[in-house]
Parts: C-alpha cells; structure tokens; sequence
C-alpha cells in the first residue's frame, strides 16, 4: 500500500499495524479528532510510512463474526491531511481498504464492512469507495472489497 | 456546489465517528443490513465467490508465512487442498492440469510423500495463471508455505530429535570465545 506527497507526487510505502500502548500519549484530540483512548477495548491499527514513526491515519473497528462484518467505529487522518491541502492522499481509502482484507480473512465471500458516517458526508463515501447504502449503514461487500483490494492495495 | 458542502465533504476525509449509540441501534442496523446483503449475495456468481475464497486463501498463506507458527497441522496440504477444492470439483482435474497422475496427488495432499521441485514448479506456475486476474499472487508464495512449515516443526520439535541427532555433530576445532 502507499500513499502519495501531494506536493512531490511522490509515493511512499506505508505499514498498518496495530496501535500499541506507548502511542497513545500522541495520538491527541487536537492532532487526530477523536478521543482515541476510548478505543482502548477495540482493535486500534495505525498507518505510517515505513522508516517513519509519525501516525498518518488512525481506524479503530468491531467484529461481529455472527453477522460476518466489521464495523468501523472510528476513523480519521491526522490534521495536516486533511481537506484539499493534505500532505499525503490515500490514508483512508488504505486504511478502509485493510479491514476489508481482514474481513476477506475471516469470512471470504460473505465479508462486509460496514460504517454509518453522518449523513451528508455518506454520498463521499459512496462516491469515494463505492458502498452501498442500506438505511443510514454504509458497507463494502465482496464486488466493492475487490475493487478496494484492486486500487489501493499493491503488496 | 455550495460553499458549505464544500466544506463538509472536505471534513470527510478527515475522519468518521460510526460508533453505536446503543445495543439495539446496533442490532436494528444488522439486521436490516443482513437482509440486505443476502440480497446482493444470491446474486453472486460461482466465479465471484471464487475468486473471494481464493483471496481469502491468499491472505491466510501471506499471514501463515510472515510470523512463526507452532502448531502441529499440515498448513502445506491444507492450503493446496483449499486451493485445489475451490477451483475443481474434482482434484483428479488438476491433477491433470499440471500433468501428474491422481495417485502422487493424492499422496501429496494426504502427507504420504514430500511434494518434489516439479510439483512445487507446476504448482506455482499453475497459481500465478488462476491469480491473474484476481489479484498479485507472489511466485515464492507456496515455496514459502512449505519451507516455513519444515522451519516451525523443525525447530518446535528439537527436543524429540536433538538428543539423538546431537550424538553425531563433534565440533572439533571449537573457536574460542574473546
């Protein structure tokens, strides 16, 4: 997977990986939205550039094996990559695109993500990454998670 | 587009809080969710779910290789035996498929004879082929299933095999320490 200098058109080699306890003293409110060590109880994974320590994208998520689906809980970028004068594009449609993967793992054709963003900006997750909409859920099933295995990831 | 969505599709990117509020606003919302996906799923063709199991197979052989596993399965045979029942509703058809005869697959999937280079060749050839147009399938991947899987039992099983190997290893120019 990479992500790509929106200065330099440069791209990079990211990792994902879980968060691990001596991280949460930066990953701030004020830096990634959220209040992350709420997530503590939840799988927590990370997004950096390899050869680099810094956090560029935070997901936390649930499984429900009984339902084959991972929910998102919370998502986001860290501030300097936000808005259309982001340092790096790509850290969420990587990071979406890697628990779909798990998700693939654990339940092969049957496997969704699913995340129920506030309404308005819905229609960028739909237009963005394909979801499909069933009430206010938005998910990636089998078709929509190839397609996000297709373009985001090249490992 | 107005200004104002402008700036909120903006502020999407940056982040989502999709949590719960409830445990039933969870369930309501799987439930609905569940009956529609069942939906989309009835319509997915026999290639479609082919081709997920096989990237669900791909993801487990990349997982297996990437940390130290001591278990006692046959994680090799497993993921051919996978591979093999997913594409054919026969085993003697690839068998076919790679020119070697039902018998010395069998033997192969059922751990009565170490597979050979020309079967670990025909293999990977054959999977570089059913991977093209799923998704990238590395070369080396089942090389390093198998290989993997002799490093794990060998090193996991040293005190079953150490006292009696070690009885033939003499060191006879030991270099000293500093």
């Amino acid at each position: 997977m990479i992500v790509t200098d929106t200065t330099s058109g440069k791209s990079h080699q990211v990792k994902i990986e879980p968060v691990e306890s001596g991280d949460y003293k930066n990953i701030t409110k004020g830096r990634y939205f959220f209040d992350w060590a709420e997530e503590k109880d939840w799988e927590i994974y990370k997004l950096r550039i390899i050869d680099s320590r810094d956090i560029l994208g935070l997901v936390s998520f649930e499984r429900i094996p009984a339902e084959w689906r991972i929910h998102i809980r919370l998502l986001s970028v860290s501030k300097e990559n936000k808005g259309s004068a982001k340092k790096y594009k790509h850290i969420t449609g990587n990071l979406i695109t890697y628990v779909s993967k798990i998700a693939i793992k654990e339940y092969a054709e049957l496997a969704c993500v699913s995340l129920k963003p506030k309404e308005i900006i819905a229609q960028h997750y739909i237009d963005k990454y394909g979801m499909n909409i069933t009430g206010m859920t938005l998910s990636v099933e089998i078709i929509e998670i190839m397609n996000l295995i297709n373009t985001y990831d090249h490992d | 587009m107005t200004k104002k969505k402008n700036k909120v599709l903006e502020g999407a990117e940056y982040g989502v809080d999709s949590r719960y509020t409830s445990k039933k606003d969870k369930e309501v919302d799987g439930k609905t969710l569940m009956e529609a996906r069942l939906k989309r799923m009835n319509n997915l063709s026999e290639d479609q779910i082919a081709r997920a199991k096989l990237l669900q197979l791909k993801l487990k052989m990349e997982e297996y290789i990437s940390k130290p596993v001591y278990q006692d399965n046959n994680f090799f045979t497993e993921f051919l035996t996978t591979y093999i029942d997913t594409i054919y509703s026969k085993r003697s058809n690839f068998a076919k498929d790679i020119d070697i005869t039902p018998i010395l697959l069998s033997k192969v999937i059922n751990n009565h004879r170490e597979p050979r280079d020309e079967f670990m060749m025909r293999l990977m050839i054959h999977s570089e082929k059913t991977y093209k147009n799923i998704c990238e399938f590395h070369k080396k991947t089942w090389f390093q299933v198998y290989f993997h899987e002799k490093i794990c039992d060998t090193m996991s099983s040293q005190d079953k095999w150490r006292p009696k190997v070690e009885k033939h290893v003499n060191v006879s120019k030991l270099i000293k320490a500093e």
